[in-house]
């Protein structure tokens, strides 16, 4: 067993429908897949030798789990115990990467994090989550996600993040104070709502093939792209057993293009409302992150809708993954001891 | 230079960060929504309460002298603990029984006379959110639109005033829907929305009010000031607000067990397969933002296509806007 350390552990976490990432002060950083899992039945149990499984793993053996994914829409769910339960373990499962256990080198007493939700998240839900930390972590800040990207990249003033995720795209301009429900928008159309769309469109296409929303998932996090790619998408799905080959080049683009039209008229309804005078500057500091960013084309959709408004920059994050968790690692590194210990969970 | 000011910023930013987390936690609404006049429009509007924490101080003369409330849902509630300062208040003015670890209890609904005239309903979604969208292409944000207006035809022939969030295939923003329900003094918020669930062999309907937590901030609120300098003005608003989100709770709860009952009770006749999801609690963004009883119905299923067929039948759509109607006439009677 680990001899445990008094020192105070400081964690970003940024908590997503699709995936969650952890950034640590000790230098960890981990991202799993926001699923949680118990067997479904004493068979089950049996075969999977675990009580709850949590991430890929559980994905992976989710015909034998009762599968659970805390977040949905971006908003943490509370139709059930299960869903409860679901939270803690992620918080547990993700904290324990790090090494904060009963058993590992970190002490939950010793723990303060600071956890980034979507922007449009509602003080129940906050509140919420921090009931949910209970007695997991020290202390808590929750902060909008977007704010935490743009601390993480010092981008904090005159700059607008569009953090396209799972279950959200959130949308907030930076004026060099804490975004207010006026700098912010949040909406329903991001990674989820591309999948349900291009399992739909396959589905018509190819009606025979068997294909799941997994495999959806996989398919786009790989291939995603708007526009003119030039490129033929090729995957390879069962066809009444048979692995076979289908182009989905076609439905891809038009599953990706969903998401185009609303992100463009928020993005827009949300530079009309920056003063006038410093309308050109967040134009040119647009700043695309989220799994989102990794849309293939989407930076240059966005700067062509930015021409109808006398054109700006889109920028692509280059480490999409944990820019959040990054942000909320250095909003708890930077926050004094004073304030931490206002924030106790 | 600029690494200086980025400092600045930075330390600034970490400031409001920390004072919005405070305020979470002592379960104050957003600031946004509680500018000075609003707070205002709203002790005006709660003038009632305000017997509370004078109850609350002993003041039984005010209580018998006052005509605006005197329900003994009043006196109930004058076991709302106070701190120090309040304790001094009661020995100036009589006695009163203050124990600051003590939970609030809720206050009865029936402190507030409801009449139910003027219906706020939301048609779900619109413009460029389609919502939810089955495979036969059929869209949530029309079908909403669509039992709205035949709803909305029902009331007003019911003698209902009406007010619509949105008239016609365009996206308003979920708190501009809001506003309008405050700023039109709406009665109710009845919000329409079909659901999509993963299963497509199953469909059913259920109805959501505001999702509230037992509200362990209100307990860590009180006695954290109660540790401290005792009670200030502002923070005994605070206590009324969620006193008063209690009592609005508790409408909408029973808002939505009427209207579920009638949902579920009405459209089972016409599909037997149909399954009943009950009431259930969320924080929707309408529900939380809106100032009056306000629910959220699922009426239907767009996952399920066997469903989504009945719905794109406009006849369908009149049983659901008849069955929504009698839910809202049946909790204007009781009311």
């Amino acid at each position: 067993m680990a001899e445990p350390t008094t020192d105070i552990l400081h964690v970003g976490i940024d908590l997503g429908t699709s995936r969650s990432a952890i950034s640590a002060s000790n230098g960890e950083r981990f991202v799993v897949e926001s699923y949680v899992g118990w067997p479904v039945d004493m068979v089950a149990k049996k075969v999977l030798k675990r009580t709850v499984m949590i991430g890929h793993e559980a994905v992976a053996n989710r015909t034998m789990l009762d599968l659970h994914r805390p977040l949905e829409r971006g908003l943490l769910k509370e139709g059930s115990d299960k869903d409860v339960l679901a939270v803690r373990e992620l918080l547990k499962h993700l904290l324990a990467l790090v090494g904060v256990s009963e058993k590992g080198k970190v002490d939950s007493a010793n723990v303060r994090a600071v956890v980034g939700v979507p922007a449009a998240s509602l003080r129940t839900n906050k509140q919420y989550l921090r009931n949910s930390m209970k007695g997991i972590v020290d202390s808590l800040m929750i902060v909008s996600e977007p704010f935490a990207v743009a601390y993480a990249l010092d981008a904090l003033l005159h700059t607008m993040i569009i953090d396209i995720g799972a279950g959200t795209s959130d949308f907030c301009v930076m004026k060099g104070r804490y975004p207010t429900e006026e700098d912010q928008r949040t909406l329903t159309n991001a990674g989820d709502s591309i999948d349900t769309q291009l399992l739909k469109l396959i589905e018509e296409r190819y009606p025979q093939a068997n294909v799941t929303v997994f495999m959806v998932r996989e398919w786009k996090e790989k291939y995603s792209f708007v526009g003119d790619n030039g490129e033929k998408i090729i995957v390879t799905a069962p066809v009444r057993g048979v692995p076979t080959e289908m182009d989905i080049t076609a439905d891809m683009r038009a599953a990706c293009e969903t998401v185009v039209p609303p992100t463009i008229e928020t993005m827009l309804d949300l530079l009309s409302r920056v003063e006038p005078e410093f309308q050109e500057r967040v134009r040119n500091n647009v700043i695309l992150s989220g799994g989102g960013g990794l849309i293939r084309g989407l930076d240059k959709t966005l700067e062509d809708a930015l021409k109808q408004v006398g054109g700006g920059k889109v920028k692509d994050m280059e480490d999409p993954v944990f820019i959040g968790s990054d942000g909320g690692l250095a909003l708890a590194l930077d926050a004094p001891d004073t304030d931490w210990e206002k924030l106790s969970a | 230079m600029r690494v200086a000011r980025i400092e600045r910023v930075k330390r600034r930013l970490l400031k409001e960060a920390v004072a919005d987390n405070l305020e979470t936690m002592r379960g104050l609404p957003p600031r946004n929504v509680r500018g000075p006049r609003r707070m205002l429009r709203l002790w005006l509007r709660r003038a009632p309460i305000l017997l509370i924490p004078i109850t609350l101080a002993g003041s039984t003369w005010f209580v018998a002298s006052s005509n605006a409330v005197s329900s003994p849902a009043v006196v109930r509630a004058s076991a709302i603990p106070l701190g120090q300062r309040a304790q001094s208040a009661r020995r100036a003015v009589g006695p009163a029984t203050l124990d600051p670890s003590s939970p609030l209890p809720a206050l009865d609904s029936s402190v507030f006379p409801l009449s139910v005239r003027r219906v706020v309903l939301d048609a779900g979604h619109g413009g460029t959110d389609p919502g939810t969208v089955s495979a036969s292409l059929v869209s949530e944000k029309d079908i909403t639109l669509d039992i709205q207006q035949r709803l909305g035809a029902l009331l007003a022939a019911g003698g209902f005033e009406v007010v619509k969030t949105r008239a016609d295939d365009r996206l308003i923003p979920l708190r501009d829907r809001a506003k309008l329900a405050n700023t039109s003094s709406g009665d109710i918020f009845v919000s329409i929305h079909v659901n999509s669930i993963r299963n497509p062999e199953r469909h059913g309907v259920e109805t959501y009010y505001l999702g509230a937590t037992s509200d362990p901030s209100l307990t860590t609120l009180a006695a954290a000031e109660n540790r401290a300098s005792g009670y200030s003005l502002t923070d005994m608003r605070a206590l009324l607000d969620r006193v008063y989100a209690d009592a609005r709770r508790d409408e909408s709860h029973r808002l939505a067990t009427v209207m579920q009952d009638q949902l579920f009770g009405n459209l089972k006749n016409i599909d037997p397969g149909l399954m009943n999801w009950g009431v259930k609690r969320a924080p929707f963004i309408v529900l939380v933002a809106t100032e009056m009883p306000a629910v959220l119905a699922e009426v239907g299923c767009l996952s399920n296509e066997k469903e989504a067929a009945m719905l794109r039948k406009p006849e369908y759509r009149q049983e659901i806007a008849r069955a929504l109607f009698s839910g809202i006439r049946a909790y204007a009677n009781k009311g």
